[in-house]
């Protein structure tokens, strides 16, 4: 469970933040329905978490890959932002009562210090989500990649549902946007679940008998080969015809397959 | 340009109006914002309680839309009828009261700035989750069931993964969140990855912000001109909540449409508000009503569509505040209403397990 805790944390920084806006609160906040909610329950669910006997409960029942969710149940946005918000709070009304002192424009300048520091430790402590590599562009209206779209589109045979071997590339997107292409592997494929085919389809050289019989066996109408792929033996000889060639991929239309559309 | 209103009349409007059955809970609660998340946490749960039994029996997805729908006009009626029931009622109180509206307070300039500032950091997020992609492996399964109800009338049989024909996968139809995506897609004429990857997130990144803005609203309720200050702060925490792949800010913007962002952004955030109301009135001895405790049970039963999770995390979350309040204030009958708010999930976790 530390080692939940601790991919849940990443850096770690905004979880302290959490952690000492917790013990502001536990000085500062005295509405009782506010320490239930925001400070109690927090602790709770924390104490809870790191419970060996919860954590086998929830193992025995549920499975550990999703143990972290449990951290879901603070509220560590609202609590930080409410802490900020309350110490800011607490300047401005400091500012009022020694409004008669000589102390004004010094808590002014606290407050904006304090509200620019805030703001800035969250910046720090934070990793803007939008950083991540796997943020690209959207290409279309149906964020997958354009060069799905246009072989999917390309090899859709209406009233009908059709069986294509793809490149890893494809995997996650061929299924979101076309209903009707299907796959004799998944994503399964390489995210750990050995799939001969696949590993034909991603290798460089190409054994075309190999690839002849696996193929018709998963009963595929079509083969999408990246190009410049070496082949031991002629497709044409297995019964695929270059059907097309899109955005650097080879089309291979089997043609012994059955088409017809009922 | 059609799809686009039928979708803002689905996801906005419809909610909006029978959200408006749940306008006597509270003072703090009489707003547009509470009135479309409340009125959405019913139309989930209404889809759960009647998607699950059709998953079940592996009857067609069309099924499903067509009694959802009478279901959703049915609701609609009602409310509709409450609400002029309400207007001409206000109408009476306002002739005989005039003066009861007070003015609104003068709007602070530097509060509007930061309005604007929200507002505008929003525009960003929504503008990113529309022209930005994220290569988020479990799409691949949610958004391919969607897809799949929306094409073949069928739900959980075929693999998401390949379109292989398989048995019921029963276990992920007891959280049949991406039907709700795919009924979205069929009402709205939008395809239904389309709808997963761009016209959900924008209504769920707002709903989750709007529910931020309720609980700041009882949070500062003595100093309201903070709340625009408060929402700035959730913004950076969650658009900087790229720490941890596992953070709930993180599943808001990167996988906003999937079930489990809408348990962590939307459900428990709206669980907390409406914990929050409920403790205010045992705080000031009044006794929450039958609506805020339906409304209760209503969103853990809309966590169960979310998640299967959801059934365990709405259930801690209930028994933690149940306990803690019973200890805080010596009220141990708050725990009777908060057990039978846990039913329906526990439900669905037993149906969960004997299914495993």
């Amino acid at each position: 469970m530390t080692e939940v805790f601790q991919k849940y944390m990443g850096s770690g920084l905004m979880l302290i933040w959490f952690a000492l806006a917790l013990i502001y609160l536990f000085f500062q906040e005295k509405r009782k329905p506010l320490r239930i909610l925001f400070l109690y329950t927090p602790i709770i669910i924390f104490l809870l978490f790191f419970n060996p006997l919860f954590y086998r409960l929830f193992q025995a029942t549920v499975g550990t890959e999703i143990y972290f969710r449990i951290c879901w149940l603070m509220p560590i946005t609202i609590v930080i932002a409410y802490t900020i918000v309350h110490i800011c709070d607490s300047i401005l009304n400091a500012k009022k009562q020694s409004i008669s002192s000589a102390s004004p424009v010094f808590t002014s300048v606290k407050k904006i210090f304090f509200t620019v520091t805030a703001v800035l430790i969250l910046f720090i402590s934070g990793t803007p989500v939008y950083t991540n590599p796997l943020y690209t562009p959207a290409e279309n209206a149906y964020h997958v990649p354009q060069f799905v779209v246009d072989i999917c589109d390309a090899i859709e045979i209406e009233g009908r549902e059709v069986m294509a071997a793809f490149p890893d590339e494809f995997l996650l997107y061929v299924r979101q946007y076309s209903p009707t292409v299907c796959m004799p592997y998944g994503r399964e494929a390489y995210t750990g679940s050995y799939n001969r085919l696949n590993h034909l389809v991603m290798s460089d050289e190409i054994n075309v008998d190999l690839l002849s019989s696996l193929s018709k066996a998963a009963l595929c109408h079509y083969v999408i080969l990246a190009e410049g792929k070496t082949f031991l033996g002629d497709m044409n000889d297995y019964g695929y015809e270059l059907f097309d060639t899109l955005h650097g991929y080879e089309i291979y239309k089997d043609t012994t397959m059955n088409f017809d559309t009922h | 340009m059609i799809p686009f209103f039928i979708f803002v009349i689905l996801f906005f409007a419809v909610p909006a109006l029978i959200g408006y059955l749940f306008r006597n809970i509270d003072e703090s609660t009489r707003s547009l914002p509470f009135y479309w998340v409340s009125g959405q946490v019913l139309l989930w749960a209404v889809f759960q309680l009647l998607c699950v039994p059709f998953i079940l029996l592996a009857q067609p997805f069309s099924k499903v839309v067509l009694y959802f729908n009478l279901l959703t006009a049915i609701l609609l009626a009602i409310s509709l009828i409450y609400l002029l029931y309400r207007s001409c009622h206000h109408l009476r109180r306002t002739a005989k009261h005039p003066n009861i509206v007070s003015l609104s307070s003068p709007k602070r300039k530097s509060a509007s700035l930061l309005w604007g500032l929200f507002f505008l950091l929003l525009i960003f997020q929504l503008v990113m989750a529309i022209f930005y992609a994220y290569e988020e492996g479990d799409d691949a399964f949610y958004v391919a069931i969607s897809t799949i109800a929306v094409d073949a009338d069928s739900m959980y049989i075929k693999l998401p993964y390949t379109g292989g024909t398989t048995g019921l996968s029963a276990r992920h139809g007891l959280a049949p969140f991406p039907i709700w995506i795919a009924y979205l897609a069929r009402m709205s004429g939008i395809p239904a990855v389309t709808t997963a990857q761009i016209a959900a997130p924008l209504v769920l990144i707002t709903m989750a912000y709007a529910i931020y803005y309720l609980i700041g609203k009882i949070l500062l309720a003595d100093r309201t001109h903070m709340i625009p200050f408060f929402m700035i702060l959730t913004e950076i925490i969650v658009i900087f909540g790229g720490y941890s792949v596992y953070s709930a800010e993180n599943f808001l913007l990167v996988r906003t449409a999937q079930g489990k962002a809408v348990i962590a952004n939307i459900i428990l955030p709206f669980i907390i508000l409406l914990l929050l109301i409920t403790l205010n009135k045992i705080h000031n001895s009044v006794k929450p009503g039958i609506t805020l405790w339906f409304l209760l049970a209503l969103t853990a039963v809309a966590g169960c569509l979310c998640s299967t999770l959801g059934t365990i995390l709405t259930c801690m979350l209930f028994g933690i505040v149940g306990l803690c309040t019973a200890f805080s204030y010596r009220k141990w009958w708050i725990l009777f209403p908060l057990t039978a708010c846990c039913i329906l999930p526990l439900g669905y976790a037993l149906l969960y397990f004997m299914m495993e």
